[in-house]
């Protein structure tokens, strides 16, 4: 078990910066997930850590030692590939004691420690399998008793269910959170599926061009988000935005209005600004009572109805004149929950209120959040 | 249909087919065949058949050119062990597929007028020696290429490819120099200080110009297994050289002994470093080869010992090939296509 730090890793390649000067410190025990688009160097970040590739700049620290630049074997950590990577020409036993027999551990010990290995994820009786005999989740597992087998200060797992059907990796997540708190051992996770980072973490770091954008636990990731690129990464359906500007005693946009006083929220009439409101937070006028502080309510008319089951998902539009994008929602389109009993059909005119608790203002040029709530 | 005129009519056929081949039955099948179909010669029935079905004219053509291609490759090692079992005074009469005479003698004999299995074992040495030594060098050089990317690597690649394509011959005389040169470092090691008539002498250019080849062929195969499998290595405990040789290596093994044998049998069989680095004498390390031409005297040319020696130097070959040719093949066919 291992604290991991990172002060100022920046890793470039010949004209690309994969990551800009990360800080981050994990703390021992710690489930942190790395989440960002594909290309946003949270595997390059996972790798430095594990010594495989090397950062330009920085230092990292396990355990309070500078791994800097150590190899990888002598870092105390191990690692769970996306694609799994067990050693195909090596059975099931051979594969976990690997580490274990390079490292000259001798023969009761290994066989127990792979005993103990194969209990905690399942796989008694599946020594001398080789790796194609099995099925995916299993070799899921293979890999996973090959991480753990060799008790590490940190587990490093690059997407290790990308490549589980969808119904196998809602199990092997419960799996994996029920592994963390056995082990009680820091893992680092990374993935782009914010579902997955979401209820798994202690704590959430979302990534984007290379650059750390907010380090916290998952709620506050969701609730609090530090800037546009956070609220529109983190919650699935995604947070809606409306582009308008500050005006004397609130916000304009060319479909809305939604009115504050600009001074306590720290903005100035004429700035540019971004609202952001998560499809939750939408309701029909009827319905306003569930807001606890609702706006002033909006025209809007019903686009597509999507039934969910326990919800229903309304795409409005501000305007019958307004064109729905092809490419996700756009400028004068509006995606809000219903419960699913709503009586409500496409093409009808509704009228709309937002919960001013939970509507978030962010700085359009910079992009940063300004506040999360307009009470 | 057992009539002799369907001899000669199959003949006429055979003859003219090209002109009119129908013309040619009409004029000798007899009366009662009226039928048009029973004009024609077994030939061209046969080639009628062909037609309705072809799969018989593909497995008749692969017969054919199977059995062509087997009596063109083994019938001279036939003809080596009739030429051997032939004893000496009769080798003038030697028959095409019968020995005249019967002599089996000259099996023991090539043992025992010379040391020739010193001289199989000279080669068999040096060959192990250029294989371990071309498989090691090839390995590092393989994984460099094959899964390293850095900056003139393609150039690198080039110039070691381009070694090959010079003429061995090219390198004989300042080689020949080089290894007559005494040099006083090497003296505790080789006694006269100078590597002709050693092992090394034949090893060290054999290797080198085969190298390239075993290079490009393990740099093919390296390059496939996937950076997973090396990376999860490395993080286990191996460092690169030691996922190379525990993972890539065993995961190549196909390509490993293509590399291997082509490396073991071109050493093995070379003829113009082996004749020219050592003196002949099976003490200086001469390889088999010298050991064959030795039976060719000043006034005798021993053809049945030469034929003798001949099959028994090409057995360890043989039995290295039919040991690995499971491998062989696979490598040969998968590094081509495999992604």
């Amino acid at each position: 078990m291992a604290s991991v730090k990172l002060e100022g890793i920046t890793k470039r390649y010949e004209d690309v910066t994969a990551v800009d000067d990360m800080n981050l410190e994990i703390r021992d025990g710690e489930f942190v997930t790395f989440v960002g688009p594909s290309g946003c160097g949270k595997s390059t970040t996972m790798e430095t850590i594990a010594g495989l590739t090397l950062p330009t700049e920085g230092t990292i620290e396990i355990g309070g030692r500078d791994v800097t630049d150590l190899p990888p074997k002598d870092r105390g950590i191990s690692m769970v590939f996306q694609n799994i990577a067990l050693f195909p020409h090596m059975d099931v036993y051979d594969n976990i004691s690997f580490g274990l027999r390079l490292r000259k551990y001798d023969q009761e010990e290994v066989d127990r420690r792979v005993a103990e290995a194969a209990d905690i994820v399942q796989l008694e009786g599946m020594m001398d399998r080789m790796p194609k005999e099995m099925s995916g989740g299993q070799r899921q597992r293979v890999a996973i008793a090959r991480a753990i087998v060799r008790n590490p200060g940190a587990f490093l797992m690059d997407e290790p269910l990308a490549n589980l059907d969808a119904e196998l990796r809602v199990h092997m997540r419960t799996q994996l959170q029920r592994l963390h708190r056995e082990l009680d051992t820091t893992i680092i996770y990374v993935t782009h599926d914010q579902a997955q980072a979401m209820t798994m973490s202690d704590r959430i770091a979302v990534i984007n061009g290379g650059v750390l954008q907010q380090v916290a636990p998952p709620l506050e990731c969701y609730n609090e988000p530090k800037n546009l690129f956070v609220a529109g990464f983190i919650g699935s359906p995604a947070m809606n935005f409306i582009e308008g500007q500050v005006i004397d005693g609130g916000f304009e946009s060319e479909y809305t209005q939604i009115d504050f006083d600009p001074e306590t929220h720290g903005v100035t009439p004429g700035q540019e600004i971004t609202v952001g409101v998560r499809p939750e937070d939408v309701f029909l006028e009827e319905d306003a009572r569930k807001a606890s502080s609702p706006t002033k309510a909006f025209d809007a008319v019903v686009d597509v109805l999507e039934p969910m089951g326990k919800e229903m998902n309304a795409y409005l539009l501000f305007d019958r004149d307004v064109e729905a994008s092809a490419e996700g929602r756009g400028e004068g389109q509006l995606l809000i929950n219903l419960t699913p009993d709503t009586e409500i059909q496409e093409g009808d005119d509704v009228r709309i209120v937002m919960d001013r608790e939970n509507v978030h203002l962010f700085d359009r040029a910079s992009g940063d959040a300004i506040t999360h709530s307009l009470e | 249909m057992t009539d002799p005129a369907r001899e000669t009519g199959d003949v006429d056929a055979a003859d003219g087919v090209s002109a009119d081949g129908g013309v040619a039955d009409a004029e000798t099948v007899d009366p009662t065949a009226d039928e048009p179909e029973l004009d024609r010669g077994l030939i061209e029935a046969w080639a009628a058949k062909m037609i309705t079905n072809p799969d018989r004219a593909y497995r008749a053509s692969f017969y054919v050119a199977t059995i062509f291609f087997l009596v063109t490759t083994l019938f001279p090692f036939y003809w080596l062990f009739v030429v051997a079992m032939t004893p000496r005074n009769n080798l003038s009469d030697v028959g095409l597929l019968l020995p005249a005479g019967f002599n089996p003698a000259a099996f023991i004999e090539i043992f025992t007028t010379l040391p020739f299995h010193r001289y199989v074992f000279n080669s068999f040495l040096i060959a192990t020696i250029a294989t371990v030594a071309v498989l090691l060098v090839g390995s590092l050089a393989g994984y460099v290429f094959g899964r390293l990317r850095f900056r003139g690597r393609n150039v690198m690649l080039l110039l070691v490819l381009v070694t090959s394509f010079f003429p061995p011959a090219a390198f004989f005389i300042p080689l020949n120099r080089l290894f007559n040169t005494n040099i006083d470092v090497l003296r505790p090691l080789i006694s006269a200080g100078s590597l002709y008539n050693t092992p090394y002498a034949i090893f060290i250019p054999l290797s080198a110009i085969f190298l390239p080849l075993s290079i490009f062929i393990l740099m093919t195969f390296y390059s496939q297994i996937p950076d997973g499998l090396e990376d999860a290595a490395r993080v286990e405990g191996t460092t690169r050289i030691g996922a190379l040789f525990r993972v890539i290596v065993p995961l190549s093994a196909p390509g490993v002994a293509t590399a291997g044998v082509l490396t073991f049998i071109s050493v093995y069989n070379e003829y113009f470093f082996s004749s020219l680095m050592t003196d002949g004498r099976p003490g200086s390390w001469a390889p088999m080869l010298e050991g064959i031409l030795r039976f060719q005297g000043e006034f005798a040319v021993q053809y049945n010992l030469m034929a003798a020696a001949s099959i028994v130097a090409v057995l360890p070959v043989a039995i290295l090939v039919v040991v690995a040719q499971e491998k062989i093949v696979s490598g040969l066919t998968t590094g081509a296509v495999k992604e």
